[in-house]
């Protein structure tokens, strides 16, 4: 008859569809209904009349009746009338059950002893049970609750990959910037050491005609013919290449190729300092060599435009992840590039105090107007053109910061430029067990 | 005969000193790390061949070679870069109309051989300027332009623009294309890169070697460097559009490709400037192949 299995629960469910009473059947008649074994979990009968629920009767009430002596005798012909609840607990079927449900639970009387009546606009449907209605208001909450947290689940994991995907469009940045930074050194190195090859080829001709020459004019034996020929030989060579000259240039382009590979070293090892990333979560540090390591490896993209300017005092180590700073830092550095229009300057400074550790990056670029400046944090915030920005890049260092019991302030004027204040306690409460992924709403909140 | 001047620019200065090694036998080496230099350079001499980066402070490569163009438009210019961003790239085509995109690191044969190419297409350049052809070809057959678009607004701009001052017509499928190159030689093309399904570069790089005089323009939404470098290179694409592209700059870029293909009607010579490198891709060399043979049968055909 019931199914508590059934999500969408509605009232018609809960209808147990028992036969009406007359007000006029006699209390006798009603009093032995109660005694059917499909009565038996009845509290309540109900009273109807003109199809209208006028009332209900219960056990508890016959129990009352019944107390009094020969009421049985004395009252057991009249009809039910006279002894029902007149305010009976009624519900509209057309509703929603969570409605059902706070109706009856604020009408209810304790102890519970009447069952309610559904009707249909007004009209007498059947009786419910008030725990058939608790129950199946619990079911639902239920299934409601865990859809809440499949939905709360998605949106995290949606979060992840978003988080995912600034670090990836950042991380794609930096590798075409590297790759350029790497390829210019690549290029006269690999074009230094092919001309290397070559010429040592050459010098190694030459120098066997040298010794040929050597060899026959210490022989004796050897015809003044040959011996001409061969010198005669070796003048058109050192016509064709001046050995001297062009190993004199090599070995310029040798200084200059040892240069490069130096060069390309520093820019590996600058890239797998950076991306210490997520592998080590923290380790006391001085956020100037964050700064330092952001500078070198946004450097392809300062280089040309901006000029920097570095102030860095003395900082106590403060525990964090180098890697989460090291984003925190080329994030600002290259927003502070994009905001340029032509050349820029970029003043870094860096200064401990009052148990805390404060850095303030200013750059002289276009400026924030007023009505951005308060949702720079914001998670999908960006004014930068589709597909160039996720608009998490700020979000994530505000979160960074955060998560390291800081703060990031920011003031800019427009034409004038922008400058960002971080500010981060000494003793950081941040501990090792810290997620790894950042919750990306609390930014926004 | 003296030897062809090359003028490389790079503001690494590593990087020039080891290109003149690499020139300084075969050609009269200029090197500057300072593009206004190059342009002095370019002033006071004849430079058959200009090799610039383009990524340095002040002056951009695509910008330096397009001021080039104005100052010398015989000398041949080449980008070697080790940054393909995309807007380089488009640049380079537009702006700077360069004879190839080379990448860094670069292979020496490869760049000795593409430079002496360029310096002797140069040399011819001045000779033709140099001996101008005053007879005007009386003759001037309606131009042919052919769209190859599904896009309808970029059919519409060319009727708009070029109306009844050339024969159009609108292939928006790659065999119709195709066909329609084999009937007659076409003097200007818009085209995708991608006609449905099919991608259409192979067809863009074979149309040069049907009839040099050609010009390409591409407009696209598609937005791949690597894939455009190869264009820039194989296909001797005059201008690449992205898509949404204005009514006002397509038309002036068909008004000015349409000068363009005139000019190479009248000096054949000239038509060396924009010879292709061979197409790299095995699956676009068959391809290139196939319509190769498919354009002879139809040929024969239509002849017989």
């Amino acid at each position: 008859m019931r199914q508590a299995d059934h999500r969408d629960k509605d009232i018609f469910s809960l209808i147990n569809p028992i036969d009406a009473i007359s007000p006029e059947c006699p209390l006798e008649e009603v009093y032995e209904l109660f005694f059917k074994p499909q009565y038996s979990k009845l509290l309540s009968l109900p009273i109807v009349e003109n199809g209208r629920p006028i009332g209900v009767i219960s056990r508890y009430r016959f129990m009352e009746i019944f107390l009094k002596r020969y009421a049985r005798e004395l009252y057991g012909k009249h009809p039910i009338r006279e002894f029902i609840n007149g305010a009976p607990l009624l519900v509209e079927l057309d509703q929603p059950l969570s409605m059902a449900a706070q109706h009856v639970t604020a009408n209810m009387q304790f102890p519970l002893t009447e069952d309610f009546i559904v009707t249909r606009r007004g009209r007498y449907l059947g009786v419910g049970f008030v725990m058939d209605l608790l129950k199946a208001m619990e079911t639902q909450m239920r299934a409601n609750t865990e859809a809440l947290e499949q939905a709360n689940q998605q949106l995290k994991s949606s979060q992840i990959a978003l988080v995912q995907s600034e670090k990836m469009a950042s991380l794609g940045q930096m590798v075409a910037g590297i790759a350029h930074e790497i390829n210019t050194p690549l290029g006269y190195v690999q074009n230094n050491v092919t001309m290397g090859q070559e010429l040592f080829q050459q010098i190694r001709v030459m120098i066997a005609e040298y010794e040929a020459l050597v060899d026959n004019l210490l022989d004796e034996q050897a015809s003044e013919v040959v011996i001409a020929a061969q010198m005669q030989q070796i003048a058109g060579m050192r016509a064709d290449v001046n050995a001297q000259e062009m190993l004199g240039e090599m070995h310029g382009l040798m200084d200059d190729s040892m240069y490069g590979i130096s060069q390309i070293s520093e820019l590996v090892l600058n890239l797998k300092n950076f991306s210490r990333m997520d592998a080590a979560a923290t380790e006391a540090v001085s956020l100037n060599d964050c700064i330092e390591s952001a500078l070198n490896i946004g450097r392809n993209i300062l280089k040309h435009k901006v000029e920097v300017i570095k102030e860095l005092g003395e900082l106590p180590p403060i525990t964090c992840a180098p890697s989460q700073f090291n984003q925190v830092f080329l994030n600002l550095f290259t927003n502070a590039a994009h905001a340029m229009q032509e050349q820029g300057t970029l003043h870094i400074e860096s200064w401990a105090a009052d148990d805390a550790v404060h850095i303030r990056v200013t750059d002289n670029g276009k400026g924030i107007p007023p009505e951005n400046l308060g949702r720079i944090f914001d998670p999908f915030f960006t004014t930068k053109p589709v597909g160039e920005g996720t608009g998490l890049g700020l979000a994530i260092t505000h979160q960074i910061i955060q998560k390291h019991g800081g703060q990031i302030r920011v003031d800019s004027r427009i034409g004038e430029g922008t400058c960002f204040l971080i500010t981060l306690p000494c003793a950081s409460p941040v501990s090792s067990t810290a997620p790894r992924q950042p919750a990306m709403l609390e930014a926004a909140a | 005969m003296s030897k062809p001047t090359l003028l490389l620019i790079d503001d690494e200065e590593r990087i020039v000193r080891s290109l003149r090694m690499l020139f300084f036998s075969g050609y009269n080496v200029h090197t500057t790390t300072d593009p206004q230099e190059a342009i002095r350079i370019l002033r006071e001499e004849r430079v058959h061949v200009i090799v610039s980066d383009q990524r340095m402070p002040v002056m951009q490569g695509s910008e330096l070679l397009g001021i080039a163009r104005d100052i010398s438009p015989a000398t041949m210019r080449i980008l070697l870069t080790g940054y393909s961003d995309l807007d380089a790239s488009i640049a380079s085509v537009n702006e700077g109309e360069v004879f190839r995109y080379l990448l860094k690191p670069w292979d020496a044969m490869e760049v000795k051989k593409v430079v002496a190419e360029a310096a002797a297409i140069a040399e011819a350049s001045f000779d033709v300027q140099s001996h101008t052809n005053t007879q005007s070809v009386v003759e001037r057959k309606k131009p042919r332009v052919l769209i190859m678009d599904q896009d309808e607004t970029t059919a519409k701009t060319v009727h708009d623009t070029l109306g009844d001052r050339c024969e159009i017509v609108w292939a928006s499928d790659a065999q119709h294309a195709m066909e329609e190159l084999a009937k007659q030689d076409v003097s200007v093309v818009v085209s995708d890169l991608v006609l449905g399904e099919t991608n259409v570069g192979y067809i863009l790089k074979t149309i040069k070697q049907i009839n040099p005089q050609t010009q390409c323009i591409v407009v696209t939404s598609f937005n791949d460097t690597s894939r455009l470098i190869e264009l820039i290179n194989q296909a001797q694409i005059t201008r690449f559009l992205p898509k949404p592209v204005s009514k006002g700059v397509l038309a002036r870029n068909l008004e000015s490709m349409l000068e363009r293909f005139h000019i190479l009607h009248r000096q054949p010579a000239l038509q060396n400037r924009q010879t292709v490198a061979p197409i790299s891709d095995p699956k676009e060399k068959i391809q290139a192949g196939n319509f190769i043979g498919l354009l002879g049968r139809l040929r024969a055909r239509i002849g017989a």
